[in-house]
């Protein structure tokens, strides 16, 4: 027993002196919030004809976009006509940069047949025979066609539908892939094409539309679908204005006509990744009341099969298939699924053979999609702290001042045995910067003015894991227990109060770091780091330290809770 | 033997002791009283002067001057001063890329004769003209989609907890908790529009600290509440009595973490803000400290009193009024950690003849009510057998 309680005690001690010297040896320091350090601001510029509203939507968008993308505690706001982001903790102007390359604005547009683009800059006229071909997106961003066709016309394996999220319309579609796919990526290039990556950063190896892979081909699996049925086939000169090739994710390329609406159509952060029941994602996004009817009038044509949306495909029985509305953002196209029904009520979802990253993907990209305006970075500019630069030390030194009062009081209250709480504030106060500092290099969550404040309050909640405990050992010597018999009672009826109570704040920071954002969130990380440490400090340092004190001849005859201890 | 066995003569003595034998339940009517007076205050002062919300809620102007080796965060702040406007809510920032120096300077807004005349001022300040000051209306940082997001977030965390509470304790605990910091939370929301402080986001974050340490500190009261109810289960002890002996033996506890807690945050207040000069610390300062001792003040005389309340009408009823005086100081050390009535031989002997007779209620009570000399004179009996 008295082993264990030195090996806790030693062990906890040598850990976060370890960690703490970890931390300065790699330079790990928490980062600092924009009020006590700064950072860099990228100014976005919004396209002529923004209206202000636009702006506050960017503004919200640019900054839930940042915090999905880890960087935390952005201060966005408009100034002026632009948009100014700042950002904590970052150093380097590139990262700055594209941290905040979140714009774009998502088109809808159908998908027409491959005729329609040969005015386009597509090199080759599109026919029903190079549609077998693969398509690549060239590095230099223009669409070729694949020299190497494979020969092998993969069926549309129905993969993506779009339908109400209500069971009325259960009956919904499925959705298809623009054109069929090339099996194997034989091209390099549209792997590492730079504009692909730069929107696509998670997906360069996972097209959202990949069309089934081969084993999950049907044995027939010559269906000509892909391939434009006679009798829907418009005239083979183009007839609409607009349409162009545009490169898919996977590396192929489908005409699309004019756009016809944006992502503004949906409602903003409506769009989410579900489960169906066969284990298959599907995206929904609600649809905002003002951008239903756009959104309508282009599943309409759509579903209808009119010229303008015209059919792509056969279905499985053989029926010309729905048009499809193509998904795009910053020119390449996200997914382009086959509308299964002609009005739309309030909500759409997507379905097909997702993986859960094309998913989620998706649902980014129609999350994004609500930027009513494009924005384009256009200068970075280092931020001083805003709170003033002595605010940092002023909180440090006055909490250093507040930190030796209380010690000092607890030391003339508690005397010897107020060498423990010294000890384990000690080691606390390691730990909580330890972990700070590992957590601000993780997930770059900055220390505000509000954190350090938040910390000297926790050094009170702290120093009273203590003084439950003491007090309680006051009140077994006083009644007549010795100290080595209080001890450890003493800690199991406070283990369990402080467990309680701490379990509270932990709840707190756990619920409010998953589903709030900004500087909330920002407090819940620190609340949460006090709070382990708290508990971590209270079980493998102050109970074996004071256990082995207990234990031992040093409180014999010293005073301690102003009691004389006596002989044990 | 310790020195405990007498009585201190004085107030402080008997705290220093945990002597204290102070009738919590019995003054719980001028805890309600004044919680409902401050919810009332904050209520009308709500409605008729609001909440100052400050620059990253509400937007306001902002300007950019060049800045020089003449011109920098400082003097624009005297310039801000200059002209009557409080430099508390201002973010003032330097904002330098390779090709420009700025000073950005952001407060709420102002009307437009002032900014015309503070424009005026920054390019005087700055030796340029006032074409070469920029000035524009900047938006909130904090939209709505944070309030939103953080408002829910609360509410989830509120429900888990109280489910928490209910389970680990009492539903009617969890409930006095979130009274208790229901009440913490409007006095501090009571200083800010009273005084009429900023908020910021710092302030919601002076809220959510306040609140999580007003829970905090109930609990650890109500886990002593807790451990009574366990050790007086066996003699229906009203339950007042249960909270008032709970009261006073955790009260010394509850006056040092106090006074652990409040003193970082006073030497936050005058060392940092007062001597060292950080304006920003004062407000988030104050509200803290006047939060924090919400808190502890709560937990004692509204938390408690108020599960009392809700426990008055549960079970049997008491069979007597609740202890008062020398009495309730009796119980208060003798049931102080032993978790046993201390029963001296008469009083065993009378237990077992009550036993049985009628009820033992009496007895156990005449038990609790030894002389406290009497009490303390053998130490506890070594805990083998029986129950706890």
């Amino acid at each position: 027993m008295k082993r264990r309680l030195w090996f806790s005690l030693i062990a906890t001690v040598v850990a976060v002196i370890a960690a703490l010297a970890g931390n300065i040896a790699t330079n790990n320091e928490p980062i600092l919030g924009l009020d006590l350090q700064g950072g860099l601001s990228v100014i976005l510029a919004p396209e002529d004809g923004a209206t202000g509203d636009d702006l506050l939507v960017v503004r919200d968008l640019v900054r839930s976009s940042l915090e999905r993308s880890g960087v935390a505690e952005p201060d966005v706001r408009v100034q002026g006509s632009n948009i100014v982001v700042d950002l904590p903790g970052v150093k380097d102007k590139e990262e700055a940069l594209r941290s905040v390359s979140v714009s774009g604005i998502v088109e809808l547009r159908s998908v027409v047949n491959f005729n329609e683009c040969a005015a386009s800059p597509a090199p080759a006229v599109p026919t029903d025979e190079t549609i077998a071909e693969g398509r690549v997106l060239d590095s230099d961003g223009t669409i070729t066609v694949d020299g190497d066709p494979t020969g092998e016309v993969t069926p549309p394996v129905d993969e993506e539908s779009i339908g109400f999220l209500n069971d009325e319309a259960k009956t919904s579609f499925r959705r298809s892939a623009p054109d069929p796919d090339a099996p194997v990526e034989t091209d390099a290039p549209a792997e590492t094409d730079a504009p692909a990556e730069t929107d696509a950063p998670a997906e360069t190896d996972a097209p959202a539309d990949t069309l089934a892979p081969a084993d999950s081909v049907p044995a027939d699996g010559t269906e000509p679908v892909a391939e434009v049925p006679l009798d829907l086939a418009p005239t083979l000169a183009p007839s609409i204005t607009g349409a162009e090739f545009l490169p898919t994710l996977d590396g192929n390329a489908l005409c699309a006509g004019p756009s016809q609406a944006s992502g503004e159509v949906f409602a903003r952060d409506s769009a989410s990744v579900q489960l169906g029941q066969f284990g298959q994602f599907s995206v929904s996004v609600d649809l905002r009341g003002d951008g239903e009817a756009s959104w309508n009038s282009l599943a309409t044509q759509c579903f209808n099969r009119l010229p303008s949306c015209p059919s792509t495909g056969v279905d499985t029985d053989g029926s010309a298939r729905p048009g499809q509305i193509a998904i795009v953002l910053d020119g390449i196209v996200q997914s382009a699924p086959v509308v299964n029904v002609p009005v739309f009520d309030g909500s759409v979802s997507i379905t097909g053979s997702f993986t859960q990253d094309e998913a989620d993907q998706l649902s980014d990209v129609l999350n994004r999609g609500a930027f009513p305006v494009q924005v384009t970075p256009q200068e970075t500019r280092t931020v001083s702290a805003s709170a003033g630069g002595d605010s940092l030390r002023a909180a440090i030194i006055a909490g250093l001042i507040g930190l030796a009062l209380v010690l000092a009081f607890l030391l003339a209250y508690y005397r010897w045995l107020a060498l423990v709480i010294i000890g384990g504030l000690t080691v606390w106060a390691m730990a909580v910067y330890s972990a700070a500092a590992f957590v601000s290099g993780a997930t770059n969550y900055a220390l505000s003015l509000a954190g350090v404040t938040g910390i000297i309050v926790a050094i009170g909640v702290t120093v009273d894991s203590y003084v439950v405990f003491f007090e309680r050992m006051k009140d077994e010597i006083r009644n007549g227990r010795t100290l080595r018999n209080a001890a450890p009672r003493s800690f199991n009826s406070t283990w369990r109060t402080i467990w309680s109570a701490d379990l509270v704040s932990i709840i707190g920071a756990l619920i409010l770091f998953s589903l709030s954002v900004g500087s909330v969130r920002g407090f819940a990380l620190y609340l949460g780091i006090t709070t382990v440490c708290d508990l971590f400090v209270c079980f493998f340092f102050t109970r074996p330290a004071v256990l082995l004190i207990a234990r031992s001849k040093f409180m014999v005859g010293k005073r301690a809770f102003g009691l004389e201890v006596a002989t044990s | 033997m310790s020195r405990g066995d007498q009585i201190a003569s004085t107030a402080l003595g008997r705290l220093f002791r945990g002597q204290t034998a102070i009738d919590f339940y019995g003054r719980r009517r001028v805890g309600f009283i004044i919680a409902v007076v401050v919810i009332i205050a904050t209520i009308g002062s709500l409605f008729t002067r609001g909440l100052d919300l400050g620059l990253d809620f509400e937007g306001g102007d902002a300007w950019d001057i060049p800045a020089s080796q003449t011109f920098g965060v400082d003097e624009a702040k005297a310039v801000l001063e200059d002209n009557g406007v409080p430099t508390n809510g201002a973010r003032i920032q330097r904002r330098s890329s390779d090709t420009n120096d700025l000073i950005t300077v952001q407060i709420e807004e102002v009307t437009q004769a002032n900014a015309d005349q503070i424009t005026a001022a920054f390019a005087e300040a700055a030796g340029v003209g006032t074409d070469e000051v920029n000035f524009s209306f900047t938006s909130s940082t904090w939209g709505g989609e944070i309030t939103d997001k953080a408002v829910r977030a609360l509410i989830i965390f509120l429900i888990i907890v109280s489910i928490f509470i209910s389970i680990r304790f009492e539903w009617r605990m969890a409930l006095a908790a979130l009274a208790a910091m229901a009440h913490d939370v409007v006095v501090v929301v009571g200083v800010y529009t009273v005084f009429g402080f900023e908020v910021t986001p710092g302030t919601v974050i002076a809220f959510l600290t306040i609140l999580g340490y007003s829970l905090y500190d109930t609990i650890v009261v109500f886990d002593r509440v807790r451990e009574n109810e366990g050790k007086y289960a066996g003699i229906r002890m009203p339950y007042e009595d249960i909270v008032n002996i709970s009261m006073n033996q955790v009260l010394m506890r509850s006056i040092n973490t106090s006074i652990s807690s409040v003193i970082p945050v006073v030497s936050l207040l005058l060392i940092g803000s007062g001597l060292l000069g950080a304006v920003t610390l004062r407000e988030f300062g104050l509200a803290l400290l006047i939060g924090m001792i919400s808190g502890i003040y709560s937990s004692i005389f509204v938390a408690t009193p108020l599960l009392a309340g809700f426990k008055s009408n549960v079970g049997r009823k008491p069979r007597r009024e609740r202890l008062t005086g020398d009495k309730l100081r009796a119980a208060v050390i003798g049931s102080g950690v032993t978790g046993r009535l201390a029963t001296t031989g008469a009083s065993v002997d009378a237990g077992s003849t009550a036993r049985s007779g009628s009820h033992d209620d009496d007895v156990k009570t005449a038990a609790v009510l030894q002389p406290v000399g009497q009490l303390l004179t053998h130490p506890p009996r070594p805990r083998k057998k029986k129950r706890r």
